[in-house]
């Protein structure tokens, strides 16, 4: 079998089975039902996937697509979705990024008839975004978005690049694109100075893997194809568009997929939009997606991700944890972990553990983890005592082992992220880094513990029942 | 994020913001959206930058 979406949700489906609602009642998307629902069970620190059977399409009809909401919400799920025991969802599941994302696996082509995304093909006016039970998110967002992965190729070095940016339905065949100055974006320059529109085609929905593989943070010229596939442990099955030309492939098992061009030197009015860092990014000029055709599964679902919320935090944090251990590992190999915590929006504030050996190891890998990835904005780096996924921890370390004015440094005037709020300028930031490190040079003081041999001797159980320990509040 | 500008629509009273550097005093219409009205930023009732 073939790594797909509904692979994936079978074996959800299996083995996290309370992990999973399917929704029988019809749903307005666009008319911010699926988001209240998504709200009221975040408010109850409840983070489901939600599959609507019958939800409404942009024009309020019936939609042919079941839609599918916050598959990423769960560490443990990312770790199902690379094949791993959901338990193993925190440090292995960073560790098995990281081990994947050192390789690449080259895709495989298949022809069209072979390929499930090309079991229904519109072309022409015939591919009616409309038609699709596309999510608006937040009050001040618009018109409904789709918020998954535009794929474009490099039009000199032809490796293809996957990257999570928001389209604005603007039309039946018009998306609004939204590009922060990174890697699709400087493809769309390259044609841009030509005068050319940029080939673009949107993977609605995949397996997670393939959405886990596409947050990859390689350099700009790593083909992504290649990089996913070693991300999902299979070589992703590729087959080529319908109105971008043979040689531009898209993912063969995707659900669905969209095919058009950025136009060239053309800007409209897009946003605000609700962003994954819990603020709406403003009002903008920005491009045009001018679509050629939907291709699509007979009983394709549809896909989105709640942004600004916990499923696109998970999701992209794990990528940028597993990334940059194998970064830090290259100039301080006793890294231990590497974890993005939600507090940040998975993006950025960053923590870092290692086992110490010599005093100039933190700021070492401090600056690769500021180096490797511009979302980054604070390091916090501990020692392999703390468990960088208790944040109690992480916030203790940074309480008793730092002095503010020793242990601190600012970077001015560094690459930043266009969305982040607090930033004066559009691209460049300040950023922090926090050394809560012991100092090797000098004796430290002991953490309190409670003798081992006594923790052994001495059972709970034996003092108190299990059933009264149970039912006591955790806090 | 650099520089915004708050606008409030002149039909339907909502309020947004846009990007000042390319919205503003650019004779572009903007979108409200909560009503899809479009207008320039000198129509705005109040704005805040």
């Amino acid at each position: 079998m073939h790594m797909d979406l509904r692979a994936f949700l079978d074996d959800l489906q299996e083995r996290l089975p309370y992990d999973f609602v399917r929704i029988e009642r019809a749903v307005a998307p666009h008319q911010f039902e699926v988001t209240a629902l998504l709200q009221h069970l975040e408010n109850q620190k409840k983070f489901p996937v939600l599959f609507f059977e019958k939800p409404l399409s942009m024009d309020g009809k019936p939609s042919a697509f079941p839609l599918l909401s916050n598959v990423f919400a769960t560490r443990q799920r990312c770790a199902l979705s690379l094949g791993m025991k959901p338990n193993d969802g925190e440090l292995p599941l960073s560790l098995e990024y990281a081990r994947r994302e050192d390789r690449m696996l080259d895709p495989v082509t298949i022809p069209r008839s072979e390929a499930p995304v090309k079991q229904v093909v519109k072309r022409g006016d015939d591919a009616n975004i409309f038609e699709l039970p596309v999510v608006r998110h937040h009050a001040m967002d618009p018109a409904p978005y789709i918020d998954m992965t535009p794929v474009m190729k490099d039009p000199e070095r032809n490796f293809y690049n996957i990257s999570f940016q928001r389209n604005m339905v603007k039309g039946p065949r018009k998306l609004g694109l939204h590009m922060s100055p990174r890697h699709n974006w400087q493809i769309h320059r390259k044609n841009e100075e030509k005068n050319r529109p940029t080939p673009v085609v949107i993977v609605i929905s995949h397996h997670p893997a393939f959405y886990l593989g596409s947050l990859n943070v390689s350099a700009f010229g790593v083909d992504d194809y290649a990089k996913v596939g070693a991300i999902m442990g299979a070589p992703l099955r590729l087959t080529p568009s319908e109105t971008l030309g043979e040689d531009f492939l898209v993912p063969a098992d995707a659900e669905m997929v969209i095919e058009g061009h950025v136009l060239a030197n053309v800007k409209e009015v897009e946003g605000p939009f609700g962003e994954f860092t819990g603020y709406y990014g403003p009002q903008r000029l920005r491009n045009v997606i001018e679509v050629s055709a939907i291709t699509h599964r007979r009983d394709a679902i549809f896909q989105h991700i709640f942004t600004g919320h916990r499923d696109t935090w998970v999701l992209g944090g794990i990528p940028k944890e597993g990334s940059l251990f194998n970064l830090i590992r290259g100039v301080v190999p006793t890294v231990k972990a590497v974890h993005f915590p939600m507090s940040g929006s998975c993006r950025f504030n960053c923590y870092i553990s290692i086992d110490k050996k010599v005093d100039g190891e933190t700021k070492q890998a401090a600056l690769a983890a500021l180096g490797g990835c511009d979302f980054v904005k604070h390091v916090v780096v501990v020692d392999a005592d703390i468990d960088i996924y208790n944040e109690e921890q992480v916030m203790w370390a940074v309480a008793t082992r730092v002095q503010a004015d020793q242990d601190v440094d600012i970077i001015k005037n560094v690459k930043g992220n266009t969305l982040d709020p607090s930033q004066t300028d559009n691209i460049m930031t300040a950023k922090m880094i926090i050394d809560a490190t012991k100092p090797v040079q000098r004796p430290y003081e002991a953490r309190v513990a409670v003798p081992k041999t006594a923790m052994e001797k001495t059972r709970l159980e034996d003092f108190i029942p299990r059933a009264v320990v149970d039912r006591l509040p955790k806090t | 994020m650099t520089k915004i500008f708050w606008v409030t629509c002149p039909q339907c009273k909502g309020e947004f913001y846009c990007h000042w550097q390319e919205l503003r005093h650019k004779k572009l219409k903007l979108l409200c959206p909560y009503c899809s009205h479009q207008f320039l930023d000198e129509e705005s009732p109040k704005i805040v930058e």
